[in-house]
């Protein structure tokens, strides 16, 4: 247990230290000017020291990345799903969804802020824009690889086509369903930052930088990408064990609980139902 | 006949473009028998069975199973195939409840049952294992389960040991045998292996492809219980020359 948790978290914190330190290196050992870049102690102070005007515009930020994935996820498992369901709808909404993504984002966020105003929509729809395509790929394709016997045994015992996708299909598609996830979670930041260069009027993270960068405040540029990227690792750390959670019979070889406590043999249970 | 029908094909066929898979087929099959069905690939004993599953609808005939009509009609029969199937995300206890969990919901009396054959038949450790952990003689175990808990009174089994080495196959085979002895179920059995039809069958139906039809209906002269003996008992050697000649042709 101790040894796992060493090479699953030990490891990996590891590799982050070893790169700050190379960082530190390379512009120690190459005299390099900090207005071009910062040492990472540097970077990390500019952020601490100024944390009180930044904590709000990283709020905002999150908030966009956490809403756009939400309606993302939520919109390319039903697609995923109907896509799956009814074959032309897949024909004819699959060239569609490629297209989606062929345009380049930054150029549709112009008219975005036309249609939307420079609220936080825009920027959940940049958000759920990137992240639904991934989500709905994998899940049409998990959906479609659903073992045809397995389905057939349904049949065979008289389940409904409803009770077959709830107990059969849905599970099966799991895995497929959080690699979609996870894939939209890393890019959920970016679609959040591209939004907010394209699409704010006040005060953003993303114009914060900007502000910093005319200012050749380039430990601030710096110290701001890294808090970008640590809400990029931490959204997707927090994918991740959802996942974890989600499917236990991917790590166990035995359930944690069975739900015994719903059965008449279990004494306290009869006495204390749930 | 002294014992009562519970399956009665009449004239049933299925045919899949131009192909017929099962040529007009009729059969009687008596409640709690043990009846093997064995032939080549491609001799429709597969679409037999998911003719009389009801996943199939036969272009002619009746399948009737105790007096009532299913042509077409799922619900009516426990099925197994050479794959488990068994669904990763669920224990085994919950695997072995999966036919419930697919038409209403699970009661604790179907936990109860489930926990009960587990441990009748040498699982009951596992209850709460995911297939993941179990081998394949058991993980076909607990698929027979899942089967025999439908209360189905038929049931259809698609050559349920042929994944398995033979080692096991033979522990598969015994356990089997006292199972339907012990739960006087109705079993038809699929199999590419003449010894496992004759070891555990009453009755060996064998059949041909094209057209896909039964050509033997052999009645098993072997006495039970079934043992190790059996295996090299004059009737067992008599009754395998004779299917041996029917599925490789007279000079075999």
């Amino acid at each position: 247990m101790k040894r796992r948790v060493l090479r699953n978290v030990g490891v990996p914190l590891l590799s982050i230290v070893l790169l700050l330190t190379i960082w530190q290196l390379i512009v120690v050992v190459f005299h390099i000017a900090p207005y071009i870049a910062p040492r990472p102690w540097g970077a990390i102070r500019a952020v601490t020291t100024d944390w009180s005007t930044l904590w709000p515009l990283v709020l905002g930020t999150i908030r966009e990345t956490v809403y756009g994935f939400f309606v993302g996820a939520l919109l390319g498992l039903s697609l995923g799903v109907i896509m799956a369901k009814v074959k032309v709808l897949q024909r004819l909404v699959y060239p569609v969804l490629v297209l989606s993504q062929a345009v380049p984002i930054i150029a549709l966020a112009a008219p975005l802020v036309l249609i939307l105003g420079f609220s936080v929509t825009p920027k959940v729809v940049i958000v759920a824009w990137i992240v639904f395509f991934p989500v709905t790929v994998n899940v049409l394709d998990g959906l479609s690889h659903v073992d045809q016997d397995l389905v057939n045994l349904a049949k065979v015992y008289g389940a409904s086509r409803w009770r077959t996708f709830l107990q059969i299909e849905i599970p099966a598609t799991t895995t497929p369903l959080f690699s979609g996830l996870k894939i939209g979670a890393t890019y959920a930041v970016t679609g959040a930052i591209i939004g907010e260069l394209a699409a704010s009027s006040g005060s953003s993270l993303a114009l914060y930088q900007e502000h910093a960068n005319s200012n050749l405040n380039t430990a601030a540029v710096y110290g701001t990408t890294m808090v970008m990227t640590v809400i990029g690792i931490s959204w997707f750390l927090l994918v991740v064990g959802a996942e974890v959670l989600a499917t236990p019979w991917q790590r166990r070889s035995v359930a944690r609980r069975q739900r015994w406590r719903r059965t008449p043999d279990d004494r306290t249970n009869v006495l204390n139902p749930k | 006949m002294s014992s009562n029908i519970l399956l009665r094909l009449r004239n049933v066929e299925k045919v899949f473009g131009d192909t017929v898979a099962l040529a007009p087929t009729s059969l009687e099959i008596a409640a709690g028998s043990f009846v093997a069905i064995v032939g080549p690939s491609g001799c429709g004993k597969s679409t037999l069975f998911n003719v009389i599953a009801g996943l199939l609808q036969p272009e002619q005939g009746e399948v009737e199973l105790d007096g009532r009509l299913i042509n077409g009609a799922t619900g009516h029969v426990g099925y197994m195939l050479q794959k488990d199937l068994l669904v990763p995300w669920r224990t085994v206890e919950d695997n072995i409840t999966m036919a419930a969990r697919l038409t209403r919901r699970v009661t604790n009396d179907d936990r109860l049952e489930a926990r009960r054959v587990a441990h009748q038949y040498g699982l009951g450790e596992f209850l709460r294992h995911y297939p993941s952990a179990l081998s394949g003689g058991m993980r076909q175990r607990v698929a027979f389960m899942r089967t025999l808990v439908t209360h189905q009174p038929l049931l259809l089994l698609d050559e349920p040991f042929g994944a398995l080495d033979a080692q096991t196959r033979l522990e598969m085979q015994q356990w089997l045998l006292q199972v339907w002895r012990e739960t006087g179920r109705t079993v038809l059995f699929i199999t590419h292996d003449v010894d496992e039809s004759i070891f555990l069958s009453d009755r060996i139906l064998v059949m041909s492809p094209r057209p896909g039809r039964v050509v033997a209906d052999i009645s098993n002269p072997l006495g039970r219980p079934r043992t190790f003996d059996s295996l090299t008992d004059p009737h067992f050697v008599e009754v395998k020359s004779q299917i041996m000649r029917l599925l490789h042709g007279g000079d075999q």
